[in-house]
């Protein structure tokens, strides 16, 4: 198990390696606007160009500049600077990364949790109205984007300009740490948001993998040993169909880590998911490098997690 | 299998995070909805920068700044932004400034008095006011040393300074400094700065005054950050004027008053001199949250308090304001708000011709096109290339514009298209040569309506067209103003000067001689004619703001004569401000809000 | 069946399951009867969807879940299992009466120890400590004759032989000491040597506890050894039932003949379920007139088509039953020309009977 973890994790590492060069041949090859260039703004004078691209490296060949930026990121964990504010990139991901973290940790807890509940009620009285209810209204949430959602509950909800004045809304968000309090209050609507759409998914999931996983041999004998119908379904039903969950979860929460710019932009979050937007507006690539080497790097740990995982949920899987 | 999985999971996540930054910049493109008051009135009740009063604020209180857009570069000597602007212009004291309600008069700030120019426009001295200091951790008395290091580091490649060689070129040693000390410009006294030019071009050197770049920068502190590659001084900056970014006790403000992105907070400069300062400065305290939805956070504006929005509010917010709320709407209509106009090739291709392009000008429907863009409220139809605010704008025809027929008719006229199509040498009155037109625009709405409108007015006038949509930032970077790429038509160019001169607003997108052959350049219709060119040359030396006004308007009536682009808006910009908000906004930057002079009520 | 001692434990009267689906209803079990007396074993034999596994499940009230419409009657030591509450039935499942099923594999929870099913098996009806229940689990695997059950008991299902989970699933279903054992195809997806060993098994344990059995099976050959009673089931019925001894002895069914004669040898594949007898067994939503069984039938006459046979009692023996429309004599006659080693044909021309009007229910074969 062991020796697997490490030959993942060097995998994962070579894998960055390879995002990282697709993301330079990317900049390089795509039509995308030339940061010196923007930088020059609209008095375009080819020596301030070259100057500028001298003064951030632009003028060194792409090979060259990628073995930099590895060299940097490799020897001195240094993800490089912003052509805007300057800043050190890895500063502002550290610093953006607690409330990208609080709204979708905090949304996988409500959706799991969600699902979980919708899709086993959904399973266990399956045809009937409540189940066709819940998944009709799982469907409309599912299809509803979270950007509309997100501005309805604001326009809804919202403290400051909502219909009733109910719960903090936009760029009411503080850190965990400064304002306990008010850090939750302020994600409650977030979460229910970032939550919708996934709980939608996951309770469909559940309802399906539940159903089918109550048609198994094993559900037979745990109904043939005496045990109650709940501990049939809770124990021995949803410990076999939460497997496909687990899977998903983690690369969901993995993905959405990285990528969860509306939800943070409608309520005013200042996340990863912004950070990376107002970058990619600014074509500020060392940002947009940095931003995405860590979605690349959630996604692969998280693989790993869920292989780790798995091996720990199913003891039929081994890895070696 | 499972690596294969995960390279795809990895790839997903970076396409869709690229793509939803795509979608996110079109839209705040978008959104930037502008105010129109045709000719030039505005909506009743709505507030017009020019005529705000500018003095008898409450004192003290905090104000809250929402911005949808970050900064961009807050160091005086690189910022070149309208946000940027804000914070430098309530931060810092360049040797010259606008009150809030003017683009065209200039008000000595750092520097006492106007400048002495001698020696046929090549010599300028500026006395600066004594009792200016630098804030923490700086503090001392600010000198003419700390305005000629200004001067050195703005060509500091570590600074990267974007626009310096557009109008300081002439100052002696400029063009080939390197962040040394630069020749030409020198301390005479403790008070006391002399530049030499080696052309009579002092009239625009001193113009450029009002940027950022002449706010003083104390070496001693400064060059440590601006050995740096790039320079970090921006971070670690001093304030001179009335605020300052929150900083600690090194001078550092990133992480601290400046969270790219995220927040700003302005705080007051214990070392400011009221006297010395035509800036009221009532606030106490100025927190600004960068980021969120435009429909949200106007909202908020709108219906909280102590709050004021810096960008572009979202068209459905400016709609519900002019409404319900119009005495908390700025619309600043001319000034620095801009212009938008279609260029066309004046260099290569059928648009080399001037009877094809006074056709064209005269087949666009110019109020279908503002239309797209917000309509009268947000829009002037532009008649002409000067505009409002600006010194000669009068002189060259006002709002109605030159006398000509192609420019009579604001919704186009078929009739005088026609017969410029004839004169061009096409007697059906539609162009029948062989080439096809490359339209380049903006893939963005509503820029891509507007694309398609001219689009659709080409083909109607017989032209066989490939249109060709991208992003915005591509369009610029890559292909209008891009000599090789023999783009014929780009319909979503726009420009908005860097200063109150007539000069700002015409040289740089008409100016041939400033052509170059290879990179991009800001005069997309690559407009070269000799003629013009001369008279630019001759009137950029011009001193005096009603003789430069009368030299340009001229200008303007020729590069209308050669109709060099087809004109269609002169564009007004609108602020929102809470009901218990005195907000001032500075005509000269957009209408943006000017923290020294915003009060609560 | 002769009712020993007290009455039987268990009496299952007129029996119907009914289970609504789209395409109709699917008349599962149509109107069984058959009791079993403490400690004795009753061989349920059929194809698949011949009911048996249907009506077993239902003793359980396992098809309850399964939307089935049941009616009848099943006495278990005075209660009746078909009206009886979810709640009383519970105490009765896994405790009074047991079940095992046919692929131990899929009938034991893969992510659960063995250990962990085995003590939740004994902690559902015995308020016992989980060391006292696992000590319990122990012990049982030991019985059902699993070495080192200390530390087999820790091990998961995947980690167990066929053999072996099916003595675990014995152990499980004998973890309360029932009165009544349903083993539902115990030995179907056993290689053929382990199938012996699992019935010795049960043999001895029933012998050791002295519980009833219940053995459904398709395979006559499995009941032959251990059944004390047989009942053949046909498309929801019981089509003849009898001792064992009697039913090998004189069977008086032709779908039975049809069993006895596919018995499958050892060297059969225990995949394969064997068909018995030409063509497939009817659709229970259309199910064939009159005598279900025959358009398969080789002796079938046009009446049978018409008449829905009863089950009767066999002349001279009346614990010996069978719903067959053939005249006693001539079945006699048939089975004797069968015992001799004749086709069905050559039986059915021996006899004199004329052959079936149609032959299209036997295309199949």
């Amino acid at each position: 198990m062991t020796r697997y973890i490490i030959r993942r994790l060097l995998w994962g590492v070579l894998l960055l390696v390879v995002v990282l060069a697709l993301l330079f041949v990317m900049f390089y090859i795509l039509p995308t606007a030339d940061p010196a260039k923007l930088r020059a703004g609209r008095l375009q004078n080819p020596k301030i160009i070259a100057e500028i691209r001298h003064t951030y490296g632009l003028d060194k060949s792409l090979p060259a500049q990628f073995w930099l930026y590895l060299k940097n990121l490799f020897l001195h964990f240094n993800l490089g600077y912003s052509y805007y504010s300057n800043a050190p990139v890895k500063e502002l991901i550290f610093n953006r990364l607690p409330a990208t973290l609080s709204l979708v940790l905090g949304g996988a807890v409500i959706w799991v949790i969600a699902g979980l509940s919708v899709g086993i009620i959904s399973a266990r009285r399956a045809g009937s109205r409540l189940d066709r209810a819940s998944m009709g209204t799982a469907l409309v949430f599912v299809s509803a984007p979270e950007y509309w959602l997100g501005l309805l509950a604001l326009f809804f909800f919202a403290s400051d300009i909502g219909k009733i004045h109910l719960l903090p809304g936009a760029g009411s968000y503080v850190g965990l740490t400064a304002e306990p309090a008010k850090w939750f209050t302020s994600l409650i609507m977030p979460w229910l948001v970032v939550a919708a759409g996934t709980a939608a998914i996951y309770a469909r999931l559940i309802r399906g993998s539940l159903i089918e996983t109550m048609g198994e041999d094993y559900i037979r004998t745990a109904r043939a040993k005496g045990l109650t119908e709940r501990r049939v379904v809770l124990r021995h039903g949803l410990r076999s169909a939460i497997n496909p969950i687990v899977t998903v979860l983690g690369v969901d929460i993995a993905v959405l880590l990285g990528s969860s710019v509306l939800v943070e932009t409608v309520f005013d979050i200042p996340g990863i998911g912004r950070l990376n937007y107002i970058a990619i507006t600014h074509s500020d690539y060392p940002i947009i490098q940095g931003t995405v080497l860590f979605a690349s790097l959630f996604v692969i740990v998280a693989n790993i997690v869920v292989d780790i995982a798995y091996a720990f949920l199913d003891p039929r899987v081994r890895y070696s | 299998m499972r690596a294969l999985r995960t390279i795809l999971l990895v790839a997903f996540v970076a396409a869709v995070m690229t793509t939803l930054a795509a979608c996110g910049s079109s839209s705040s493109s978008s959104s930037s909805g502008t105010s129109s008051s045709g000719g030039s009135s505005l909506p009743a009740g709505v507030k017009n920068p020019v005529d705000e009063s500018l003095t008898g604020g409450k004192k003290g209180g905090v104000l809250n700044e929402v911005q949808a857009e970050d900064f961009e570069h807050l160091d005086p000597g690189q910022a070149y932004f309208q946000l940027d602007y804000q914070i430098t212009n309530s931060t810092q004291r360049s040797l010259y400034s606008y009150e809030p309600n003017t683009f065209s008069q200039t008000t000595p700030d750092l520097a006492e008095g106007e400048p002495k120019i001698s020696d046929g426009n090549k010599l300028i001295t500026i006395n600066i006011k004594k009792g200016v200091h630098f804030s923490p951790p700086v503090n001392r008395e600010v000198t003419a040393d700390d305005v000629v290091y200004a001067f050195d580091r703005v060509a500091n490649p570590n600074v990267a300074n974007p626009y310096y060689l557009g109008y300081l070129e002439s100052i002696e040693g400029m063009k080939d400094a390197k962040g040394g000390p630069i020749p030409g410009v020198k301390a005479t006294g403790k008070d006391t700065i002399q530049i030499k030019l080696t052309e009579p071009q002092a009239a625009i050197v001193v113009a450029s005054m009002v940027l950022p770049w002449t706010a003083p920068v104390p070496k001693d502190y400064a060059a440590k950050y601006d050995a740096k590659k790039p320079s970090e001084y921006g971070n670690y900056q001093v304030a001179s004027g009335p605020y300052m970014m929150k900083n600690n006790s090194e001078g550092k403000v990133l992480g601290i008053g400046y969270q790219p992105g995220k927040s700003l907070t302005l705080v007051r400069n214990p070392n400011w001199n009221a006297s010395t300062d035509f800036r009221p400065a009532y606030l106490d305290q100025i927190n600004i949250a960068i980021g969120g939805d435009a429909n949200v956070i106007g909202r908020q504006v709108l219906e909280g308090s102590d709050m004021v929005q810096s960008d572009a509010p979202a068209a459905p917010i400016v709609k519900l304001a002019v409404q319900q709320h119009p005495s908390q709407l700025t619309i600043s209509a001319g000034g620095g708000a801009g212009d938008r106009y279609v260029a066309v090739n004046n260099s290569d291709g059928p648009f080399k011709n001037v009877n094809l392009r006074k056709a064209l000008w005269a087949a666009t429907d110019r109020e279908a096109l503002n239309r797209l863009r917000g309509g009268k409220t947000v829009a002037d139809v532009m008649t002409h290339f000067l505009w409002n605010g600006i010194a000669g704008f009068e002189e060259s025809g006002g709002f109605p514009g030159p006398k000509v027929d192609y420019n009579e008719s604001p919704t186009g006229d078929m009739k005088v298209a026609e017969k410029y199509m004839k004169l061009a040498g096409y007697p059906s009155g539609k162009y029948t040569g062989s080439e096809t037109v490359q339209v380049v625009g903006d893939s963005s709405a509503p820029a891509n309506n507007v694309a398609e409108a001219v689009n659709s007015t080409l083909q109607k006038l017989g032209f066989k067209t490939k249109l060709n949509l991208v992003e915005h930032t591509v369009m610029y970077s890559k292909y209008c103003g891009v000599v090789s790429e023999k783009i014929d038509v780009c319909p979503n160019v726009g420009w908005v000067p860097d200063f109150g001169d007539p000069q700002a607003v015409l040289d740089v997108p008409f100016n041939g001689n400033l052509i170059v052959k290879n990179g991009t350049n800001s005069n997309w219709g690559l407009v070269n004619h000799p003629k013009i060119n001369a008279a630019m040359e001759a009137a950029a030396k011009v001193v005096g703001e009603k003789a430069r006004g009368e030299a340009w308007a001229k200008i303007d009536e020729e590069l209308v004569a050669e109709a060099v682009a087809i004109p269609y808006q002169w564009a007004k910009e609108a602020y929102i401000e809470s009901k218990n908000v005195n907000g001032i906004n500075d005509y000269w930057n957009s209408g943006t809000f000017n923290y020294a002079f915003t009060s609560l009520k | 069946m002769s009712g020993l001692g007290d009455g039987p434990l268990l009496r299952v009267e007129d029996l119907h399951v009914e289970f609504p689906t789209e395409d109709g209803v699917v008349h599962a079990v149509d109107g069984i009867t058959y009791e079993v007396a403490r400690g004795r074993t009753l061989g349920i034999v059929g194809e698949s969807g011949s009911g048996k596994t249907v009506s077993s499940l239902t003793t359980l009230g396992l098809t309850r879940t399964q939307g089935a419409r049941v009616s009848g009657r099943i006495s278990f030591e005075g209660k009746d299992l078909v009206t009886l509450p979810d709640r009383e039935l519970r105490a009765i499942r896994g405790n009074e009466i047991a079940m095992i099923f046919q692929d131990p594999l899929s009938s034991l929870h893969p992510f659960f120890q063995v250990g962990t099913q085995l003590i939740e098996a004994i902690r559902a009806h015995r308020d016992v400590s989980k060391a006292a229940a696992r000590e319990r689990a122990i012990e049982l695997l030991g019985l059902v004759g699993i070495p080192d059950a200390s530390r087999r008991v820790c091990e998961y299902p995947h980690e167990f032989s066929g053999g072996m989970r099916q003595r675990a699933m014995i152990a499980m279903a004998l973890a309360n000491e029932p009165k009544l054992l349903i083993a539902d195809e115990p030995t179907t997806a056993l290689d053929v040597t382990v199938q012996a060993q699992i019935l010795a098994l049960l043999e001895s344990l029933q012998r050791e506890l002295g519980m009833a059995i219940v053995i459904i099976t398709h395979d006559l050959g499995v009941v032959a050894e251990m059944a004390d009673d047989i009942a053949v089931m046909y498309a929801g019925r019981i089509v003849e039932t009898a001792s064992a001894k009697e039913m090998f002895a004189g069977p008086e069914h032709p779908y039975t003949w049809g069993l006895l004669k596919s018995v499958p040898s050892l060297s059969a594949s225990r995949d394969v379920e064997l068909v018995p007898i030409s063509g497939q067994p009817p659709s229970l939503i259309r199910r064939p007139s009159g005598c279900h069984f025959h358009p398969r039938c080789p002796y079938a006459q046009p009446d049978h088509a018409r008449i829905d046979p009863h089950l009767e009692p066999v002349s001279g023996n009346p614990a010996h039953h069978v719903a067959c429309l053939l005249q006693s004599e001539q079945r006699k006659r048939l089975w004797a020309e069968l015992a001799k080693g004749a086709t069905p044909e050559q039986a059915r021309e021996a006899v004199g009977l004329p052959a079936p009007e149609t032959d299209l229910a036997r295309t199949g074969a």
